[in-house]
């Protein structure tokens, strides 16, 4: 510890209007615990609140999804809680086919997805960090470039590049799997991050070693790199079950290829919607489980590619 | 040195001296990015030449297996003994002729015009013509395929000029072996990028410029394929899509783009601070069930949008939960408009968006609100700074510092953010007022799925989507430089 | 075992950069050679084209009587300890040494013994099953160099591998690096900017600066020869004073003139001079601080200063003295033979004579910054 002197420094700032040596007035002393707990109470009221307004709309969806169609109503009413609780809906869903079918295309899909997607994305994004040949720059801004174009600004030309193989309608399955794979590659910025921050030296000393490039990639990347794989994989396999557009409008009037996202959207606003709103609820319930499930327990690698990709652009 | 006279002004002084540097300095950039622009074309210019002249050594220097090479493809390597190689170019030179000659050559050559036979009906037999369609679309395709023809005959040529050195230099060829094996190793990122890169050109770079080609003809529902033709119209689409009056789209376009705009920046900047607003309370020290807190807001990341904001669109429709109550409780008399008045439609829109918003921010937040080194904090309460001051003085720019390019990408991600709009509002109100199909809470992106979905509008379509380029692209350009962390990388570091 | 030639090998960047210029140096089989530089020097960059990790602009690099050029790393018999290591983390210790023979489809019981007897010179036996996160710094030091020395290699490559270690670890592996040298008996090629270890290490001293070759030489030759300024201020510590001296020169004598002070030159310094013919000129005139004396009377034909800083080392006192309106000039005393009165006089503030004698002085251009002595 340092000498302190008996008199107390006191801070001083020069005032240059004035010409003089003003002393920094010392904060007036308060009673800290106090406010620190008055602090914690106002910011437990406002997380309590949030909490509430958060949930609410997921616990009146469950609420709704147990009324019964056919003994109370299977539309939208001014009431929330059923009045006789019924698994109705539930047992359309089964029995109908319909959302069985959209449900599987969707797994389907996503399974497929979250598999050839996480190959594609990290075959871009480890070249593209850890090798340099010509033409690299020119890749990446290319990717920049077309990335600015809105997305569905393709959709009718791919709906015409599908057709022409058969891939629409009744090939609307493959053809969307082709769709969210084809162009992957182009959203390699994260895991592309994640990869620059392995030291290029292990590369160098396995190459020393006698490793290939394919050898390190296998061996030393891959098994570095399980965070970013798992983030990969989950947003994979998540997206697929969100996608209206290119859904709707590559299966285009088909329904045995709905997704449940165009299955689902049609029930609530296109067909009788006040007959299906409470099937819609049950069956949106139904995606959201094993989807939240899912991402609850991969919640850890979620957030590091997130705040990752954030933090660096 | 620092500029000390600069350090001791006050901060409207400095913001003036910032803004005159500014603006003396505007024309020097304007120049240097011209002279930047007649440089890269030199550049051009000499490359081209050095290609060329390269082109005619390889010629005139050439044994007569290299000047073969010039018309059979792979004929050099084949007779230096890389059969595999020579196999391989002489393969694509081959299907590049059949394909020409019975393929794409007829569609290239059909371009100008987009076909110019009509489909008509001779009885009851209809005897299709020309498909306007297939003709650009495979023209793109084909275009590509004579400049990858172009690139793959001068790397054919380029090879031989590289063995034929090597030859006399007495060193040996690669072996196909060798060839094999460097694509696992010095040559793997050609083995990882195929695919990707071929995905991306049938799948993006493809239907991107068929696109773009399409706003400058008469696609839309008169003029369907194979029924009826289309051609070139040059830029008439643009200004349809630009100009004022009845027949056009511009004032409906002004509005679009207008709210597209403040959209983004309430979607942007809103769910930035109240994230970071939620974040500091979940981690300030002494806050407890932090996880629990965390992960009810993460709820809404998990659940499928379509699911969350479809009920909650229902929610806040006109005989939804919030008006029944509200009538019930005898709050108001008649159903509030939520999708059916203008700005009711937009406020609600921007304040249920912030549900969605908040959990990503609050977890990106969280993150960086960690990493900030807590002897910063420790410091300033030493130096007497309170609570809100160490916010404004650390927290805030530190975040900012670290979230620029974060904000930029969120803000062209609103501008695109289709979800939210179509599945709460589809895009309603509509009106009379507004052409193209457009409602008042449409996005030039929604908007552009309507004209291809709903109006079969395709030309316009094409219209919005390079606007939307144009407009993300200024952004980016102009906002890039701007963001601190990319001009000064390593001031907090 | 194998002799590494560089003849006339450049790097030069994309960006047009020149990293290393002109560099020719034969290391010699079963030679240490340390090379030592400020950073940006191109020491590493070297280091790393003997590797194989960087190509050479220009130039031919041979290793034994092979041209290696165009060679892989993997095919040019080299081994390399990284500074950061380099360890896979998530594999065993045990591994990490066995990596590159598994790469190389050795059986196991030949990796096995390779990797026990590594393990075994270097005690890290107890840590072989350890991943290295749970490894302490020297350990993973030692990790490092196991898996350099079970490849048998024909030249090791050491980039800075102790710069991440603290004082005193470094000191502790740098002996132990001499004594692993002693026992592989193999060519060591060794990166640093730690002119100490550079010294305690080498053999050979390559000093590099701007891509430049400054000198190279023996310890001994690099401390009492340096060629140029720079090599003279880099070598030892604290560093060289350095002096703007007049050199006069009168009928075959050489005389030092500085002011209130004139050195005679004998001997080799006056013999060398004499040969080169140097005329009277401006000089830079460098002592090393442990080669002046601190005089503790004042004296005619001396040099004075006012202490600033008196720094106790132990065995010896740093004195940082002020001359009017000159450059600091540091002063090495022993403190074993001081007297209380003498210690008095080393008091920061105090005026001090010190003077040096000729055989000690270093004489350089002060235009070329080239010694006129070497």
């Amino acid at each position: 510890m340092a000498k302190r002197d008996a008199i107390p420094e006191v801070e001083t700032y020069i005032d240059h209007q004035a010409g003089v040596i003003r002393e920094v007035q010392p904060p007036a002393p308060r009673s800290k615990k106090a406010a620190e707990r008055r602090a914690n109470r106002a910011i437990y009221t406002a997380l309590v609140i949030i909490s509430v307004v958060w949930l609410a709309p997921f616990l009146f969806l469950v609420l709704q999804s147990f009324r019964s169609y056919l003994t109370e109503d299977g539309g939208m009413v001014s009431y929330l809680v059923p009045k006789a609780f019924s698994l109705d809906n539930y047992r359309f869903l089964f029995e109908d086919g319909r959302y069985l079918r959209w449900y599987t295309n969707t797994l389907t899909i996503a399974l497929f997805v979250s598999v050839l997607q996480t190959g594609m994305v990290l075959s871009v994004s480890y070249v593209l960090s850890r090798m340099r040949f010509r033409g690299r720059r020119f890749i990446m801004n290319m990717i920049l470039v077309l990335g600015m174009f809105p997305g569905f600004l393709t959709l009718i030309a791919l709906y015409f590049l599908l057709k022409q193989f058969g891939l629409t309608q009744e090939g609307a399955i493959p053809g969307l799997i082709l769709i969210y794979v084809a162009s992957s590659g182009m959203g390699y910025y994260i895991s592309k991050g994640f990869f620059d921050t392995i030291p290029k030296s292990l590369d160098e000393s396995a190459r020393i070693d006698g490793a290939t490039r394919f050898y390190v990639f296998r061996r030393i990347i891959m098994p570095l790199s399980k965070p970013i794989v798992i983030y990969t994989i989950l947003m994979g396999f998540m997206a697929p079950w969100g996608d209206y557009v290119f859904a709707s409008y590559v299966a285009f009037g088909k329904s045995d290829s709905y997704n449940v996202a165009v299955g689902l959207y049609r029930w609530v606003n296109t067909l009788d919607f006040q007959g299906y709103f409470t099937r819609f609820c049950a069956g949106g319930v139904l995606v959201a489980i094993p989807i939240t499930i899912l991402f609850f327990l991969l919640q850890r690698y979620y957030v590091e590619g997130v705040t990752g990709g954030a933090v660096k652009g | 040195m620092a500029d000390l006279e600069y350090l001791g002004l006050t901060r409207p002084q400095k913001a003036l001296r910032r803004l005159a540097a500014f603006l003396t300095g505007l024309p020097g950039r304007l120049g240097r990015g011209l002279l930047g622009l007649l440089r890269a074309l030199g550049r051009l210019a000499r490359g081209a030449w050095h290609e060329l002249r390269d082109l005619a050594l390889t010629f005139m220097e050439g044994d007569w297996k290299t000047r073969t090479s010039f018309f059979i493809m792979g004929f050099g390597s084949i007779a230096r003994g890389q059969v595999m190689r020579g196999l391989l170019f002489l393969l694509f030179q081959a299907v590049f002729l059949l394909y020409m000659l019975f393929f794409g050559g007829a569609y290239l050559a059909k371009w100008g015009t987009l076909g110019d036979v009509e489909t008509t009906r001779q009885g009851r037999v209809t005897v299709y013509g020309d498909n306007s369609f297939l003709i650009l679309l495979y023209g793109v395709l084909t275009l590509f395929f004579v400049l990858a023809f172009l690139y793959t005959w001068r790397v054919n040529v380029r090879q031989n000029r590289i063995s034929q050195r090597l030859q006399q230099a007495g060193k040996p060829l690669k072996t196909a072996r060798e060839d094999v094996a460097a694509l696992a190793d010095s040559q793997f990122h050609k083995t990882l990028l195929a695919l990707p890169t071929l995905g991306i050109f049938l799948f993006t770079i493809v239907p991107i410029v068929f696109m773009v080609l399409v706003a400058f003809t008469n696609y839309d529902y008169n003029h369907q394929p194979p029924g009826k033709l289309f051609t070139w119209v040059g830029l008439s689409n643009f200004r349809t899509m630009l100009s004022a009056g009845s027949a056009n789209y511009g004032s409906t376009f002004s509005q679009v783009l207008l709210w597209t705009l403040i959209w983004a920046f309430f979607a942007t900047f809103l769910n930035y601070f109240l994230g970071m607003m939620v974040a500091i309370m979940i981690n300030k020290k002494g806050i407890r069930l932090k996880k629990l807190w965390r992960t009810i807001l993460v709820m809404t990341i998990a659940i499928p949008q379509f699911v969350s904001l479809l009920y909650v669109s229902k929610m806040f429709a006109a005989d939804g939960l919030i008006n029944s109550y509200l009538m019930k409780w005898g709050w108001i008399s008649e159903a509030l408009p939520f999708w059916t008045n203008p700005t009711w439609a937009r406020v609600t829109i921007i304040v249920i968006n912030i549900w969605i918003g908040i959990p990503y921010l609050m977890l990106i937040a969280t993150g960086i609100l960690m990493n900030i080194p807590a002897d910063l904090y420790e410091s300033a309460r030493i130096d007497g700074a309170n609570a809100v001051q160490m916010y404004g003085k650390i927290t805030l720019p530190y975040m900012l510092f670290v979230t620029g390019p974060y904000l930029l990408t969120s803000f062209i991600g609103n501008i695109n953010n289709f979800n939210v709009i179509f599945l709460l509002s589809g895009g309603g109100p509509m009106s009379m007022e507004l052409g193209g199909n457009a409602g008042y809470t449409d996005l030039l992106i929604t908007w552009l799925y309507k004209m291809t979905v709903n109006n079969t509008d395709y030309k316009m379509a094409a219209v919005i989507g390079i606007i939307v380029f144009v407009v993300t692209a200024l952004i980016n350009v102009v906002v890039y430089n701007m963001i601190p962390s990319v001009k000064h990388e390593e001031d907090f570091q | 075992m194998a002799s590494v030639t560089l003849e006339h090998v450049k790097k030069i960047y994309d960006n047009k950069v020149v990293a290393v210029q002109d560099f020719n140096l034969e290391i010699k089989d079963k030679e240490f050679v340390v090379f030592v530089g400020p950073s940006g020097c191109g020491k590493s960059t070297t280091l790393r084209m003997i590797a194989g990790l960087e190509d050479i602009s220009e130039g031919i690099l041979k290793i034994g009587d092979r041209v290696v050029n165009d060679v892989e790393p993997k095919d040019r018999d080299i081994a390399m300890v990284f500074q950061n290591y380099a360890l896979y983390p998530h594999i065993s210790v045990y591994e990490n040494l066995a990596f590159s023979l598994r790469i190389r489809k050795i059986p196991q019981e030949e990796v096995h013994r390779r990797v026990v007897q590594a393990a075994h010179i270097l005690g890290i036996e107890a840590y072989l099953d350890r991943k290295p996160r749970a490894l302490s710094g020297g350990q993973r030091q030692r990790a490092a160099i196991g898996r350099a020395i079970v490849r048998e290699p024909q030249v090791f490559l050491m980039d800075e591998p102790l710069s991440n270690l603290d004082a005193k670890l470094r000191n502790q592996m740098r002996a132990e690096i001499i004594l692993l040298r002693r026992r592989l008996d193999t060519t060591f090629v060794y990166v640093t900017h730690d002119q100490t270890e550079a010294m305690t290490l080498g053999d050979r001293i390559v000093i590099m600066k701007d891509g430049f070759i400054q000198q190279v030489g023996s310890p001994q030759e690099v401390f009492e020869k340096p060629q140029n300024l720079f090599v003279a201020g880099f070598i030892g510590s604290p560093q060289m004073n350095v002096f703007d001296a007049e050199l006069e020169e009168d009928a075959g004598e050489y005389t030092v003139v500085l002011p209130g002070f004139r050195l005679r030159l004998e001997g080799e310094r006056a013999q060398l001079l004499r040969k080169r013919c140097i005329a009277s000129q401006a000089v830079k005139l460098g002592v090393r601080p442990e080669h002046a004396q601190a005089l503790f009377e004042a004296r005619d034909n001396s040099l004075k200063g006012s202490i600033a800083v008196n720094e106790m080392m132990g065995s010896e006192l740093h004195l940082h003295i002020l001359r009017e309106g000159e450059q600091n000039v540091i002063l090495r005393v022993p403190t074993v033979d001081l007297s209380p009165a003498q210690r008095a006089i080393l008091e920061a503030g105090q005026t001090i004579h010190f003077s040096f004698q000729s055989k000690v002085v270093q004489l350089f251009d002060p235009q070329t910054e080239q010694s006129l002595l070497f």
